[in-house]
């Protein structure tokens, strides 16, 4: 069966006790109501067994995924396959890594819909006109989720958040601690281009998700171009039913600071009588900071001629840094490089395919416990060695892949075909020193 | 009280933009061709023998869900006007500056108007979002929408709230819609005339295209300026008034 067109996505949502629709997302034509029905009915079924339907791919290519939250409302994405594989990119590309990318984007917006409306709302439904009506309120972030376009970020995937190191990372440190402060908060967060160039220490003891979520609304609310916003916000984890309120200011286009506080201070009061005071003499340091741009590394960084593109996690912290490189192509006769977007793309690919098969993950990819119990044939996999995996690699027609763990730090590599396979071990261990002799990474 | 809104172009030099003189203060705000985006930290800047003052005020825009708050405005500030319809879930401000002369003297200031806009959702839904708006607001904009009856039924009510304010006074504008949608339109050209003489306010149409990023906005901008700088006479006047007032009682 063929349900949805090559490349794109659908997400449902209905409510887990009677399967009445709530909203459907994502792709131009949408599924027939008998289908979504039965959809929600095979599910069902399986309850009925003592089965959890979670997965499962059609002969088409396309697959489908299926999770409940809270007992009370059922996500369900479809995707009409080929997704990203395309191409030669045999082993990184396949079904697997389609079901993985559905996993994250069920979970994820699932914590969008806690975010803006927090879980009170979502697991005692009395009224399911009203709940439809409220839950439009996520259609900006849930879609940004499902389209997924902007270039370079990557924590909606792995759930660590997009960083960029700044040059000067003391001052802007010490301003966004002070910033927090006098705004009676301990969660601060300061986002170049998106991607987080210094937080408070509470900020990082958010769980994950949350920060990448956060991270997520601020960039959608930084593409708007307004100067300044007072959005109430749930955390899924740390605050799911008592809202926060979340003041963010456009301080140059681009540069973005946010805190999470309580019914104080007032946006006009922050705005008018602590942002300046913090930010105002650091206009020059936050411009150095922009002109980093999406390479994430401070110009005192310079990595090695061949690496096409890169992810950096820092497994503690769990940060990344990402970035790929405009390489010049090289001689005559050799094969094209891929393209920027695709090499985002192959980067994707990659880190699924080494995290599901080899590399273990702090937080397992997307799985329920109870799920867990079921599934487990990566885990069993990867247990199945007796040591852990350290490095792996893979050769497409596109370009080689490298991967490599160390206790600290998991670095994801492209690079192109015409080095050598025997030296991509040196290639990736150099990029890595390289980028954490750089402080704070 | 009601106060009488000066007539347009009366304080304010209607289509400066269009004047010679006005260019060195309009290429401040505009960046190849495009209006530019200012950050907190930034403002115009005149070079040191131009002196101009800045003058903020804080604009509130009231209306209906999907009426178009947002994209009013994104259109002032000339930002991106966004075609879907997501809604606002908590408070967004813009900064909008806007260089005016004044009539009387040519002075040139440049306005810094700050536009509040709050889902009208998230406005029900939090407490605490609508007396945000309200604390030390300068104007309302009133937003109906020409392809939308009951938002312009609506007016009289939403202008209700806002009628006897302790926090002094307040510019008021209504503005109509989606005007480019005439195909649509739910609200006969008689009706806004009826209104706008029974309350004496001015309502001003958006809608469209956005053309050369100055033309389309400047009588929307221009008259917000000339009502409050109008108030703030009134204002200074009767503070004025007030204090020799108080001197008389003390001595
Ligand atoms: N053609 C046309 N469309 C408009 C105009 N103004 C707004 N719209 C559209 O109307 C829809 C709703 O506009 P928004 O500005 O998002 O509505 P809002 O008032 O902010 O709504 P809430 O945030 O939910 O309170 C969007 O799809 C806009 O593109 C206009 O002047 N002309
Ligand atoms: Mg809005």
């Amino acid at each position: 069966m063929m349900m949805l067109q090559h490349g794109s996505t659908q997400l449902l949502c209905l409510t887990a006790s009677s399967g009445v629709p709530l909203f459907t997302r994502g792709a131009s034509k949408q599924l027939p109501f008998s289908v979504i029905g039965s959809l929600n009915g095979v599910h069902m079924f399986g309850g009925g067994q003592e089965v959890v339907l979670s997965s499962c791919e059609t002969e088409g290519g396309g697959r489908v995924v299926w999770r409940v939250f809270q007992d009370s409302v059922m996500l369900i994405a479809v995707s009409g396959g080929g997704q990203g594989s395309g191409g030669g990119q045999g082993g990184a590309g396949g079904s697997k890594e389609e079901e993985v990318r559905l996993q994250r984007l069920l979970e994820n917006v699932w914590s969008c819909m806690v975010l803006v409306l927090g879980q009170d709302e979502l697991t005692n439904v009395r009224n399911v006109e009203r709940l439809k009506r409220d839950l439009r309120s996520c259609f900006s972030l849930i879609d940004q989720l499902l389209e997924d376009r902007q270039e370079g970020i990557l924590g909606n995937l792995t759930h660590c958040a997009d960083s960029l190191l700044p040059p000067n990372p003391t001052l802007l440190q010490e301003a966004v601690d002070g910033f927090a402060q006098a705004s009676d908060s301990e969660f601060g967060c300061l986002i170049v281009h998106g991607r987080i160039a210094a937080a408070t220490e509470k900020w990082w003891r958010l769980a994950p998700q949350e920060v990448v979520l956060l991270s997520a609304l601020m960039r959608s609310l930084s593409a708007s171009g307004s100067a300044s916003c007072d959005y109430p916000v749930f955390l899924p984890q740390g605050s799911p039913t008592v809202a926060h309120r979340l003041l963010r200011f456009q301080l140059l286009p681009g540069a973005d600071v946010c805190v999470l506080c309580g019914p104080t201070p007032s946006l006009h009061r922050a705005e008018s009588g602590i942002v300046g005071r913090f930010w105002t003499p650091l206009v020059e340091t936050l411009r150095d900071c922009l002109a980093v741009g999406e390479r994430c590394l401070p110009p005192s960084v310079s990595l090695r001629p061949d690496v096409l593109a890169l992810l950096l996690i820092n497994r503690e912290t769990r940060r990344s840094v990402s970035c790929v490189r405009t390489l010049t192509n090289h001689p005559l006769g050799d094969p094209p490089l891929p393209s920027k977007a695709r090499c985002w793309e192959l980067l994707k690919l990659f880190y699924i395919f080494s995290t599901t098969r080899y590399f273990t993950q702090e937080e397992a990819l997307c799985v329920s416990p109870e799920e867990k119990a079921q599934r487990g044939n990566t885990e069993d996999f990867v247990l199945g060695f007796s040591h852990q995996p350290l490095q792996c690699y893979l050769v497409t027609e596109e370009c080689k892949s490298y991967g490599l763990q160390t206790p600290q730090h998991q670095l994801f590599l492209l690079i192109p075909l015409s080095v050598p396979t025997f030296a991509l071990r040196t290639v990736a261990t150099q990029t890595l020193s390289d980028i954490v002799a750089a402080p704070g990474f | 009280m009601t106060q009488v809104p000066p007539s347009s172009g009366s304080i304010v030099v209607a289509d400066w933009h269009r004047c010679k003189d006005s260019k060195e203060y309009f290429s401040k705000i505009l960046h190849k061709k495009r209006r530019k985006n200012f950050g907190l930290l930034e403002s115009p800047v005149m070079p040191p023998h131009v002196a101009v003052d800045t003058v903020h005020y804080k604009i509130f825009i009231s209306g209906k869900s999907g009426v178009g708050k947002t994209a009013l405005a994104a259109r002032l500030a000339g930002l991106n006007i966004p075609n879907m319809h997501y809604e606002t879930t908590g408070i967004e401000t813009t900064v909008v500056y806007w260089p005016a002369k004044l009539r009387e003297n040519g002075r040139v200031f440049f306005f810094r108007l700050q536009l509040w806009d709050c889902g009208e959702n998230a406005l029900r839904r939090f407490d605490h979002l609508l007396p945000a708006c309200k604390e030390q607001v300068d104007a309302v904009l009133f937003l109906f929408s020409f392809t939308d009856r009951t938002s312009f039924d609506d007016l009289s009510t939403q202008m209700a709230k806002w009628t006897g304010t302790p926090a002094g006074r307040v510019v008021k504008l209504v503005v109509g819609t989606k005007f480019d949608l005439f195909m649509h339109c739910d609200v006969a050209e008689r009706d806004v005339r009826d209104f706008q003489e029974k309350w004496s306010l001015p309502v001003l149409r958006v809608g469209g295209e956005v053309s050369d990023g100055l033309g389309d906005v400047a009588p929307l901008l221009n008259c917000l300026a000339e009502n409050l700088w109008h108030q703030d006479c009134v204002t200074a006047e009767s503070a004025r008034h007030h204090s020799q007032q108080d001197t008389g009682t003390l001595l």
